[in-house]
Parts: structure tokens; C-alpha cells; sequence
């Protein structure tokens, strides 16, 4: 006679699923209590019988050749499942999980990846090669609604919180114990006419083998705990021959599995797991205070807490208005209690005064909150450092303590792939290698590195567990979080270039997102050119590795015409320091996007951009320089209409500042221009010619420092140009008592040099 | 047909009133007209228990209407705060309409609103004839609100005084308005509570007291998060304007609906509709009645002056005159947007050209 079976249909992370299974445990004291999860992971139970286990945790399973195919079942404190092992731990009960084992789910997902890479390669040989009845790409494990069937039942009714729900209308059931019984013939109801899919089909025939075989073995009643969802396909008459056949075959793969810390905020659906849930921090609220009046007052004083740390004004009254109002508002929306929404809306409507965004400041904190959990140390935390020996042997990089130098050829797989590590380690705050030579300016094709481990360093890896399993993963999400937090356009920038560089496409086009609602945002055009470059460079780079950069392309060009709109209004009324640091920015950016070939209307925009300060009268004179010999570089400002706009911007009227500065602007750099250009010469000899003899001495130092770029050879050839022995139309000659002098300024220069 | 230009919303929804009230057997408050849950029906629309259609006067987020509602249901008063054209004035009418059966106890609230005006004023003759009596009190809608039971509605209650604003405070927490020339006062009746609408993007307005805002529950009301529920209000709209103006609509109408209100969408949340790129917000709002006024000027310029075809030369300059508000810092937006959005689409190629022409 096998033992009685009761089934305990819950939802995944629900408290008040989690306070039913506890009191049906208790009342039903079963011998064996099984749980849905991946059976080949029961042993990893046992550390919850122990303290030390802090939740939110997460089960962390990962291939064990290949850690980038890893599976997470997180547990809060409020999890059902993570209750169940606790009590059958505590009250001498066996606990065991009956899902799909996790070597099956992993060999599973690696298979699909393999199907959907050969599919995509158009490539037979593999196919081939993989058992047909494995040919399936990977689909959402279950439809919305299979995975979280009670929320599902709450949105029909009208609820946005499923939590809501279960309190209002399952825990309303006058009679508790019969709660379970209510929600399997719910579920009945639900699943009429549903065929599960091979998976679903796979796993509910592997807990129904298991149940059964417990049931077999086990003297004394059964509980099992599981998804809401599943109850109906579990006690269903099925020939156990034919689950067997569902199950043969089954791929599967070495798995190493530990606990992981786990956060609260990563429980939440928002960033990115599955079957998480909206509001954990509401969910530990229900699970500790349960529903009530003074477990709403609870809650509306935390809100209240918050906002008033977060600096808005939130008074007693105002709170015991805001209870008033959740108990209209449910009796408005006909529930029986106040829920989250009814918290939420009254909430907005008086402590908010209506506003929706000091609600959207508090939010992350208030749902989400900061708790992280805990695990005891003799636990192995190791994914990411099995990811990076493995790919240390793939790639032939040994970690040693002594530097080392590695000079890699980004068109080579192998060096590629080198590099790749390398970037990705550097985003984990892991400098193995130290990169010598950006490899900007040169080659784009080639990186040096100086390599160097530090023992440090694994320890690094592990705390950065949390990003991810595998170092692509983690460098990505260390890399997001920075982008999602970062609010300067060029150090943005500069992340981005870095994860194109660390080959994590994904994370680029977030950043790249990110930028381009950052550059709308701003109006600053030091800031908008400050960007420029870096993405110059990203593109260029890219260039020398294979990634997709149309969108960069766009942002560049919106980059460019933003700045080219803003160039001209910035340029004016500077003082010195931010004129100097607007000359650099526009020198450096002029180059950049000279390099970037850009299309001609883009070009033309920054050209026109150019032109219109350099021509301006209100430009400030160094940055008026510059531009407008860049303008004039590119013809957009004639030789003649050169010559008449110089000597306007250097004329005698002009103070001697505001000339230098002009004349700085002007030839920093471009000394050369002088030695060149006959009709530049023309025009500057002639400025030089009329300053009075104050003027002159005061702008020496200026002249000195423009000269200076020159060497010896040009200065002589400039020289021969001014004295018309090269041609041209200049006919300057030594003063004739020059060389007397000379001795005589010698002799006074000797003096300040020897201090006498 | 009456003579009247515009009848007060329960009479012009009378039929709609009435056939919910008959079937209403839900709790009500005491001096409501219609239960809670019904006067939710009447706003939201739908159908009353004996199948009259009940039309929806306002077409948005359930959830804010149900807050309107409870809030009402308390003693607490409400306050419909919104930028202009989200249609706060029209639901407090219909909010007074089916709560209280009359919508017309309102209050305009201007600078030169005085306390006479908000609290009860003198009839002077009656008081040089007789002395302070209640004879020689003339009552404001308030005061009668509060004696017979009924909402108040005040409307753009900040363009008030602070100073008046603040004679509210004894009436909306005592729910009594002394009189002391008369040594008595009023004391509000069950069912009484006060409404009222406030625009928060107005410069230059009287901001509410803090004791005072603290008095109200508000509800914000936003401009449409959706938008084809935008366009269909516009369309709505610019359709029942159009025949009460008896304009004709051109078949492209409903096109070009489409476009204006992608536009006004685009400039007013600072992003495209795909969400892929970001662009500046003018000054203005752009609300969804500016939509509708620049639809409904394109079709009378059409019906008067192009012999009915509707076409951007029409639009154009009724698009420029609602993003165009500050006419430096708003061209450049507008100009960037044409440049880095509109440019790029095919389908705009007219906007592109005319805008960028006239600017």
C-alpha cells in the first residue's frame, strides 16, 4: 500500500502560498516532503538545515565544461520551497527535490545553442550530427500564464498583484485546509484542453516517477510542493511506462552546482529572471506583518520612511489619510482588504500630492530594496574562476606573477580572442594585463599588454559572482550596471568603446541607447565633443573586429550636427582657461571626425559649423582662431576674404590681447602653414609689421611659443621666404647694426642666466 | 431642441443618470445620488443593469478615476491637478453630476475672486434696512454646497488669492463656515465635499498654502499614455466639433490625425514612438486639445479656402503656432527634430519641407 500523497500547489515567491504550505505541513507532519526543483541537486539542501544560509540564495548550477550554460533557482525567505526545507529539516522529515535534473536542462541548452548556431550558419554537418528528437530551438520554458497560473488568475480579475489576489479571494476560503483544494480545482480549470509542450511534458512525468517511487519506499504521508500549475498533471492516472519512455533518452552533461549569494533586487522581474517577482520587498512585507490593519499601517509608514529620506515631506496625518483612502479605495474597487495597488494609488494621491514621480524615486527602493544574501564560507564559489582556468589553457595564457609582455594581432582568432579575455577581466576590475599601447593612433590591429597575476585577483572574481556565471556574463553586467549609472557623456562613451572592445555587442547597444538619450538631454557642446572622439575610435576599432555598429554610425552623425548647432553660441564670451580647453576639444574633434569619413551632409554641417564661428565676431579670439584656420584648410573660407578677416581680427583697434589670442589660435599646430602658404604669409607679415613697439615685446613670448613648433630646417626655410630669397613678394632684410646688437643682447641674456 | 447653448452634464445625460440610479442597489454614501461603484460606470462607460449604454466621459486610466471616487467617499476633498486640455474641468462636472445631481454649485476662481465670493456676501440694502440678519446674507454656491448637502466645484482653484484660497481651511477640516457678523455659522450636510481643478504647468499662479494642499487627496490627470487612445479621442473629437461648426471632414482626415498627434506624442514625451531616440521638449505642452484645435483649424482653412482638401499648408502653421511657445529655445528643438526625425521618414516628406520652410 503506498503512503498517501497530498499535493501543495503554490506560487513560486508567494508568502501567503508560503504560510498555507507551512500550516498544511503542520498539519499533515509528512514523512517526505518533495519539492519541485532539479533533482540531481537534493544534496545541496542540506546547508539549509544548518544557520548560516542568509536568503535571498540562489541554487547556482553550471556546465561543467561549459559555465556559460548555468541555471539560477533563487529562494527568498518568503519562497514556499525555501519553508518547506526549512520545516522538513527542522521537524525530521526528508526533503528531496523531483524537477528535471539540472545536467538534463543544461545538456539540453547547450544543444539548442549548438541547433541554432548550425541553423544559423546554414551549416548540415552538424545537424546531422544531433539526435533529431533534440532538434527543437529553445522555447520560453512555458507560456505566462503555466508560470505564474495564480497571477494570471489575479490580471483577469482585474488585479495587478497576484499577492493581492491570493489574500482577497484564496485566503478569504472560510475553511484554510482547504485552500490547496481550491487552487487544484482552479487549476483544472485552467489547463482544460492544454497540451504541454515536450518539456513541460518531460518534467511532469519526471516528478510523477519520482512521487511514486517515494511513495513506494516511504512508510507514512507525502507531501509534494509545487508550482500551482502542475498539481492537476501530477495526480493524473498515467501509465508509468509511459513517462518512462518520455524520459529515455535524455541528454546529459557534468554539472557543478553551489549556493550564491543572491539579491533582492534580482528577484524581481525587471531585471531580467524569469520567473521573478515585481515587488520582493512587498513580499517580505506580507510574509513578516501578513494582511491587516496594522500591517497596512505598517507598510504606508515605510512609505512614508522612504519618502522621507528621499527629502519630501510626508506628516502623521497625512498617513492616517492615506489608511482612510487604501479602505475607500477597496471598497470603491469592491475587495475586501486593501492591497498593493490600493497602497500605491493612495499613497500618490496624498503623500505624493498626485505626482507619479517621487513615487517612480522610490520605488527601486522601496520594492526592491538592497538585501543581499548570505552563504556560509565553507561553501565552493567558484564558477568564475573555472571559466577563467578553462579558458586560460584554451588560449595559452598562464597566469604568472611576473610581468610579462604579449603583443597580440587582433586579425588572428587566437589573438582575438586573447584580447578578448583580456578587456573583459579589465571590466571586472581584474588588470591582469595592463594595455601599453592603446593602439590608437597606430595600427588598429594590434594591442600590447603587460600581463601580470596577482593572487588578489581570484578574489575579485568571486565577489563579481553576482554580475554573472561565466566572466563574458559577469564583465557585461558589471559593465551595464556602470553604464545604467554613469551621466557623462565622454566617460559613456569611453564604457561603451570598452564594451565593444571586451566583444559584448549587447552591452554596447545598451550603452549606445544610453548615450544617445544622454546627448538629447544635454545642450552643452564641450560636452557633446567631448563624445565625439571615443566614438570615433569605437568605429574605427570595431573595424578590426567583427560587430554590427550602424546604430554608433546614427549617434555619431546626431552627435556631430548637435555639436555643429551648438559650436557657434558656445564659442563666445570665454574666459581663458575655458576658451583654451574649447580649442583642444574642437582641435581633437576635427581631427577625429576627419578620420571617420563621414557622409557629405554631416561633414558640410560641421564645416558650415566651423566656418560660421571662425567668421564671427563674437567668437572668443582663440577659439576664433582655430576654426577659422580650419575653415580655411578646408576652402570654406577663401584666400582673399583670409587676408581682410585677419587683419580685422589683428588690427591695431583690437586690444593686443585679443589679437594674440586670435594669433594663437591660429598657427598653435599649424607653423608649418606659414612656411607654405604665400598668402598667409603675406597677411601675418603684415599684422607683425604694424604692431608698435610695446605691442611687439608684450606678444613676443606668443610668437616664440608658435615658432617653436618649427624645426630648425622650416624656421630657415621661413626665414628665406621673408627675406623674397624663396620667392614671393616679401622683401624683408636684416636690420643692418643686427649683428652689433646681437653681441649686445648676448651679453644681456649670459647676464640673466648667470643671476648677475 | 432647447435654445440653450450648452446644457449642464445631467441634464444633457439625463436618460444615462437615471437608468443607473434605477438599478442601483450597491451601498451608497449618504447624500449620494449614485453608488460609488456606479458613478464609475457613468464616467468610465459601459452598460446599466437594464442595457442603456452608458457612454464614457473620460477615456484614461481606470485607477484614477477609482482614487476620484473613494476620495469623494471620505471626507476628504479632491483636487484634479493637470497641464491645460487633460480634462480636469469636465470631470469634476460629470464627478458633481452623478455624486450629487447638480453640477452647477461652481466657483470660478480668478485674481479678482474676493471672500465674499467664496464664503457669502452682503445684500447691502437689507443690511442698511435691517441690520446683519440671514435675510441680508446672500449665500455663494459654497455656502448653499454646504447647506443642502451638494459638491462644490472650484475651478482653477490657484488662480485665487492665497490669501482667499486660505478662508477654505476651517471648511474643509471643521466642515463648518462660521459667520460672525451673526454670532452663527453654517454647518455642512452629509454629502457635501468640494472638487477642484488646478492647472500645474501655469507660471505666475498662486501655489497653494502647504496646510491647504494637505487638506486635498489630488489626483493628477495625465495627457493620453497611449497613442492610439489619443488618436481616438482626437478623432472623436475633431469629428463632433467638426458637425456642431458644420465643417465637412475630408477623407484624410483620420491620415492626417495620425501624423499630428505622432507628432505632438513625439515633441511632448521627448522621444520617438519606437523609443530609439531622444529629442528635446518644447516649452509648450502640447496637449491632446491643442491636437484637436490644430485639426479643427486644418478643416476649417480647408473647408473655407482649399475647397475641402485637408494638406500640411493647412496644418503647418497651427502645428507651428502650438510647439513654437519661446520663439529661440523652442525653434531650435523643433528644428532638430525635423532634421534628426522627420527628415528620415518617407511618409512625412510634406511636414519636412513645409515645416522647415516656415521656420
Amino acid at each position: 500500500m503506498p503512503a498517501p500523497v497530498t499535493y501543495l500547489g503554490i506560487r513560486h515567491h508567494g508568502p501567503g502560498s508560503a504560510r498555507q504550505v507551512l500550516a498544511a505541513l503542520e498539519a499533515l507532519q509528512p514523512a517526505q516532503v518533495l519539492i519541485e526543483g532539479p533533482a540531481d541537486l537534493t544534496e545541496l539542501m542540506e546547508p539549509l538545515g544548518r544557520p548560516g544560509i542568509v536568503p535571498p540564495v540562489a541554487l547556482l548550477a553550471y556546465a561543467a565544461k561549459a559555465p556559460e550554460y548555468a541555471s539560477f533557482w533563487p529562494f527568498a525567505e518568503f519562497s514556499p520551497e525555501y519553508q518547506a526545507i526549512k520545516w522538513a529539516f527542522a521537524h525530521g522529515a526528508v526533503p528531496s527535490f523531483i524537477d528535471l535534473p539540472a545536467a538534463t536542462n543544461l545538456a539540453e541548452a547547450e544543444l539548442n545553442a549548438k541547433v541554432a548556431d548550425a541553423l544559423k550558419d546554414q551549416d548540415g554537418d552538424v545537424l546531422e550530427e544531433i539526435d533529431d528528437t533534440a532538434v527543437t530551438l529553445p522555447e520560453p520554458a512555458t507560456d505566462a500564464i503555466a508560470r505564474d497560473p495564480i497571477g494570471a488568475l489575479a490580471q483577469a480579475a482585474g488585479y495587478e498583484d497576484g499577492e493581492s489576489w491570493w489574500s482577497d479571494v484564496i485566503e478569504e476560503n472560510p475553511d484554510p485546509g482547504e485552500v490547496f483544494a481550491a487552487i487544484a480545482t482552479a487549476m483544472e480549470a485552467l489547463r482544460e484542453g492544454h497540451i504541454p509542450d515536450r518539456r513541460e511534458a518531460q518534467r511532469e512525468a519526471h516528478m510523477r516517477r519520482a512521487i511514486a517511487k517515494a511513495a513506494r519506499h516511504t512508510e507514512g504521508p507525502i507531501a509534494v510542493v509545487c508550482g500551482a500549475w502542475h498539481v492537476p498533471a501530477l495526480r493524473a492516472k498515467v501509465k508509468a511506462s509511459d513517462d518512462t519512455a518520455l524520459l529515455k533518452g535524455l541528454p546529459k552533461t557534468k554539472v557543478q552546482a553551489t549556493w550564491a549569494p543572491w539579491t533582492s533586487a534580482r528577484l524581481a522581474r525587471a531585471t531580467g529572471y524569469g520567473a521573478g517577482i515585481e515587488a520582493p520587498l512587498w513580499y517580505a512585507h506580507l510574509w513578516q506583518h501578513g494582511v491587516g490593519q496594522k500591517a497596512d499601517a505598517l507598510w504606508v509608514a515605510r512609505m512614508a520612511e522612504v519618502l522621507r529620506d528621499e527629502g519630501f515631506d510626508a506628516s502623521t496625518a497625512s498617513l492616517i489619510e492615506t489608511v482612510r483612502l487604501t479602505r475607500s479605495l477597496a471598497a470603491v474597487r469592491e475587495r475586501p482588504s486593501p492591497g498593493f495597488e490600493e497602497m500605491r494609488d493612495a499613497a500618490i494621491s496624498i503623500l505624493m500630492h498626485g505626482e507619479t514621480l517621487p513615487w517612480q524615486i522610490i520605488e527601486t527602493r522601496l520594492l526592491l530594496g538592497r538585501d543581499v544574501g548570505q552563504i556560509p564560507d565553507n561553501l565552493p564559489l567558484a564558477p568564475l574562476l573555472d571559466d577563467l582556468q578553462r579558458q586560460q589553457r584554451k588560449l595559452q595564457l598562464k597566469p604568472e606573477a611576473l610581468e610579462r609582455e604579449l603583443s597580440l594581432d587582433l586579425r588572428s582568432e587566437r589573438g582575438l580572442a586573447r584580447s578578448t579575455l583580456l578587456h573583459r577581466l579589465t571590466a571586472l576590475d581584474v588588470p591582469w594585463g595592463q594595455l601599453t599601447d592603446p593602439g590608437r593612433s597606430r595600427g588598429t590591429f594590434r594591442e600590447k599588454w603587460l600581463l601580470a597575476w596577482q593572487p588578489e585577483f581570484a578574489v575579485r572574481l568571486v565577489e563579481h559572482l553576482v554580475y554573472g556565471p561565466t566572466i563574458a556574463a559577469a564583465a557585461g553586467g558589471r559593465m551595464a550596471e556602470a553604464i545604467r549609472r554613469e551621466t557623462k557623456l565622454s566617460t559613456l562613451a569611453e564604457t561603451v568603446r570598452g564594451a565593444l572592445v571586451a566583444q559584448l555587442p549587447d552591452v554596447a547597444q545598451t550603452g549606445t541607447e544610453r548615450l544617445d538619450a544622454l546627448a538629447a538631454e544635454t545642450d552643452d557642446c564641450a560636452t557633446l565633443l567631448a563624445a565625439i572622439p571615443p566614438i570615433v575610435d569605437t568605429l574605427r576599432y570595431g573595424t578590426a573586429r567583427e560587430m554590427a555598429l550602424d546604430q554608433m554610425e546614427t549617434l555619431l552623425d546626431r552627435l556631430i550636427i548637435q555639436s555643429a548647432v551648438a559650436l557657434p553660441y558656445a564659442a563666445r564670451n570665454l574666459d581663458a582657461d575655458a576658451a583654451t580647453a574649447l580649442r583642444d576639444l574642437i582641435d581633437a574633434t576635427d581631427q577625429a571626425i576627419a578620420l571617420s569619413e563621414r557622409a557629405e551632409p554631416i561633414r558640410d554641417a560641421w564645416i558650415a559649423a566651423l566656418t560660421d564661428t571662425g567668421r564671427s565676431d563674437k567668437t572668443t579670439p582663440l577659439v576664433g582662431g582655430l576654426t577659422m584656420r580650419l575653415a580655411y584648410e578646408v576652402g570654406t573660407i577663401a584666400v582673399e576674404d583670409l587676408a581682410s578677416l585677419m587683419s580685422l581680427r589683428l588690427s591695431q583697434s583690437r586690444p593686443a590681447i585679443e589679437a594674440a589670442g586670435f594669433f594663437e589660435g591660429f598657427f598653435t599646430g599649424a607653423g608649418l602653414k606659414l612656411v607654405h602658404d604665400t598668402d598667409l604669409r603675406v597677411a601675418v607679415d603684415g599684422w607683425v609689421m604694424s604692431l608698435d613697439e610695446e605691442a611687439f615685446t608684450e606678444n613676443l613670448p606668443l610668437f616664440r611659443r608658435v615658432f617653436s613648433t618649427l624645426d630648425r630646417n622650416e624656421r630657415k626655410v621661413l626665414l628665406e621666404h621673408l627675406l623674397g630669397r624663396a620667392g614671393g613678394n616679401l622683401t624683408a632684410t636684416f636690420a643692418p647694426e643686427a649683428e652689433a646688437l646681437w653681441a649686445a643682447q648676448q651679453a644681456t641674456i649670459n647676464r640673466l642666466f648667470e643671476g648677475t | 431642441m432647447s435654445d440653450i447653448l450648452r446644457q449642464p452634464a445631467e441634464v444633457t445625460w439625463k436618460t444615462e443618470l437615471d437608468a443607473l440610479a434605477a438599478h442601483d442597489d450597491a451601498p451608497k454614501p449618504e447624500g449620494w445620488a449614485l453608488s460609488p461603484q456606479a458613478t464609475l460606470t457613468y464616467l468610465l462607460g459601459g452598460a446599466a443593469k437594464d442595457g442603456t449604454e452608458i457612454t464614457p466621459k473620460y477615456v484614461g486610466q481606470r485607477r484614477l478615476m477609482e482614487t476620484a471616487v473613494a476620495t469623494l467617499a471620505t471626507d476628504r476633498a479632491l483636487l484634479l491637478l493637470g497641464v491645460p486640455g487633460t480634462a480636469k474641468s469636465w470631470v469634476s462636472e460629470h464627478l458633481a453630476a452623478a455624486i450629487a445631481g447638480d453640477s452647477t454649485l461652481v466657483v470660478q476662481c480668478t485674481a479678482g475672486t474676493d471672500e465674499n465670493q467664496v464664503r457669502y456676501g452682503w445684500n447691502y440694502a437689507q443690511l442698511l434696512a435691517h441690520g446683519p440678519s440671514t435675510e441680508a446674507l446672500v449665500p455663494t454656491p459654497l455656502y448653499r454646497a454646504m447647506d443642502g448637502g451638494k459638491l462644490c466645484r472650484l475651478e482653477e482653484l490657484t488662480r485665487m488669492g492665497s490669501d482667499v484660497q486660505d478662508t477654505l481651511i476651517t471648511v474643509l477640516s471643521e466642515k463648518m463656515m462660521p459667520i460672525p457678523e451673526l454670532n452663527s455659522a453654517v454647518y455642512a450636510n452629509r454629502g457635501f465635499n468640494i472638487i477642484a481643478t488646478a492647472n500645474n504647468r501655469d507660471k505666475g499662479v498662486n501655489e497653494l498654502s502647504s496646510a491647504l494642499k494637505r487638506r486635498f487627496n489630488v489626483v493628477v490627470l495625465p495627457l493620453p499614455d497611449d497613442i492610439d487612445e489619443e488618436v481616438q479621442i482626437v478623432t472623436k473629437r475633431v469629428s463632433d466639433m467638426a458637425e456642431s461648426l458644420q465643417l465637412a471632414v475630408p477623407k484624410n482626415a483620420a491620415a492626417e490625425v495620425m501624423r499630428v498627434v505622432t507628432i505632438f506624442r513625439e515633441l511632448r514625451d521627448g522621444r520617438t514612438l519606437d523609443g530609439k531616440t531622444a529629442l528635446k521638449a518644447p516649452s509648450g505642452t502640447l496637449s491632446t486639445a491643442e491636437a484637436i484645435a490644430v485639426m479643427v483649424g486644418g478643416l476649417s482653412q480647408a473647408a473655407y479656402f482649399t475647397n475641402g482638401t485637408l494638406d500640411v499648408d493647412g496644418l503647418a502653421p497651427n502645428i507651428l503656432g502650438a510647439v513654437v511657445k519661446d520663439p529661440v529655445q523652442d525653434k531650435t528643438v523643433l528644428a532638430e527634430y525635423l532634421e534628426t526625425v522627420v527628415k528620415k521618414r518617407r511618409d512625412y516628406a510634406d511636414y519636412y519641407s513645409v515645416l522647415s520652410e516656415m521656420l
